[in-house]
């Protein structure tokens, strides 16, 4: 067969592990039907507790998407509160609201995000949708991509750098957060300017958080190959978030 | 000498595809399912070797089923938004050199980015190459 999952684990072995794992049963399921219908990348797993955000021209998206009926256009016709303008202040970590009130008046209001404790926490409970075993094949993956010493980074902390051979700025790939572009190319410079951060899940990622339907190291090297490989559309693809903002995770 | 795909997969973690010459059904398999991935979005890199030994990766835009082959551009895009750079320097030169009362010379045609539609083929066997799904974004 020309489809192979990359070193499979000894059946035996895989039974003791998928014991400790509730979710094996339904992970190895999606498993079976994705190959059958021929989804390439998987289907993912939709969680109870998270909105699950599917790329729209995936197989199936509108089925397994949990977004709801909810439209932006429904809303600013129901809604009696039109909003004006929005955007971030870093000097008040929050998000400034500028809308009119059902008089006509105009207010304002500040949404405060002091702190992404809850991204982490709604990481953390995403977990679930990993299994190890996929983790473990995606790291045997990432090792045949990069050196000894950053495969050891990444492995102690949890991140790593590497420098575009194209445009020479510096990317900082970490697991479960966005990649932190640095321009570093001024040769008189000592500092680093951050850029924004670049968040891009492939197929699905589970809202208001940074955990993606494929497993961890799994994004970070759809990160790097696509760094690698086409550097424009690793931009494009991507969610660009501004340093200060939470979502950046910095 | 075998060429492998791995494809990210949700449920896997990462799937292998094989090229191995010595298997032709299954290289013609291999194929196909390569074709449909580009065909839905998927950006498959491969890692190229440039005319200096030095590994490179690229994304291929297209595979020929019939000769196992990638098709990948033969620019850079980056070198190339250089080289036009370079090349318009010349041509300012020109226009600020004419004396005639602000008639300029006859300037050369101004090139885009893109260098004409040169590819190239890469053989899938003995290419190791990466396949990404289309993003949901983040």
């Amino acid at each position: 067969m020309p489809v192979q999952p990359g070193d499979e684990l000894p059946p035996d072995k895989r039974v003791l592990l998928e014991q400790f794992d509730n979710f094996a049963e339904l992970r190895n399921g999606l498993k079976r039907v994705a190959a059958v219908q021929e989804h390439w990348a998987g289907i993912p797993m939709p969680m109870q507790d998270a909105e699950l955000i599917i790329e729209p021209k995936y197989p199936n998206a509108e089925a397994l998407s949990t977004r709801g009926n909810y439209t932006p256009e429904q809303q600013s016709v129901e809604s009696p509160i039109k909003i004006r303008n929005a955007w971030w202040s870093d000097r008040l970590r929050g998000d400034i609201y500028i809308y009119e009130d059902e008089a006509g008046k105009v207010q304002h209001l500040v949404a405060p995000k002091p702190h992404m404790l809850k991204h982490s926490m709604l990481t953390l409970g995403c977990s679930y949708a990993w299994g190890i075993e996929q983790e473990s094949r995606a790291l045997n993956l990432l090792a045949t991509l990069v050196q000894h010493h950053t495969f050891k980074q990444y492995l102690l902390t949890g991140m790593f750098m590497e420098t575009s051979k194209r445009s020479g700025l510096t990317y900082l790939f970490r697991k479960l957060r966005p990649t932190v572009v640095l321009d570093v190319r001024a040769k008189d410079s000592t500092t680093a300017r951050i850029l924004c951060a670049l968040c891009l899940h492939p197929i699905a990622y589970y809202a208001d958080s940074w955990a993606g339907a494929m497993c961890p190291t799994d994004d970070v090297i759809a990160h790097l190959s696509l760094m690698r490989g086409d550097e424009h559309m690793f931009w494009k693809r991507s969610n660009q978030h501004l340093p200060g903002r939470p979502e950046a995770g910095l | 000498m075998t060429g492998t795909v791995g494809i990210l997969n949700v449920g896997a973690g990462d799937t292998k595809l094989v090229f191995d010459p010595a298997n032709s059904q299954d290289c013609i398999r291999a194929a196909r399912i390569v074709k449909d991935m580009i065909r839905r979005g998927y950006a498959l890199l491969i890692e190229v070797v440039q005319s200096d030994g030095t590994k490179q990766y690229q994304r291929a835009y297209d595979f020929k089923e019939d000769s196992f082959e990638y098709i990948v551009a033969d620019f850079d895009p980056v070198v190339a938004q250089t080289e036009d750079v370079e090349e318009e320097a010349p041509q300012v030169g020109v226009e600020l050199a004419a004396g005639d009362g602000g008639q300029s010379l006859a300037t050369p045609p101004r090139k885009s980015g893109r260098k004409g539609s040169r590819t190239k083929r890469v053989s899938a066997t003995g290419t190791k190459a990466v396949a990404v799904a289309r993003s949901a974004g983040g």
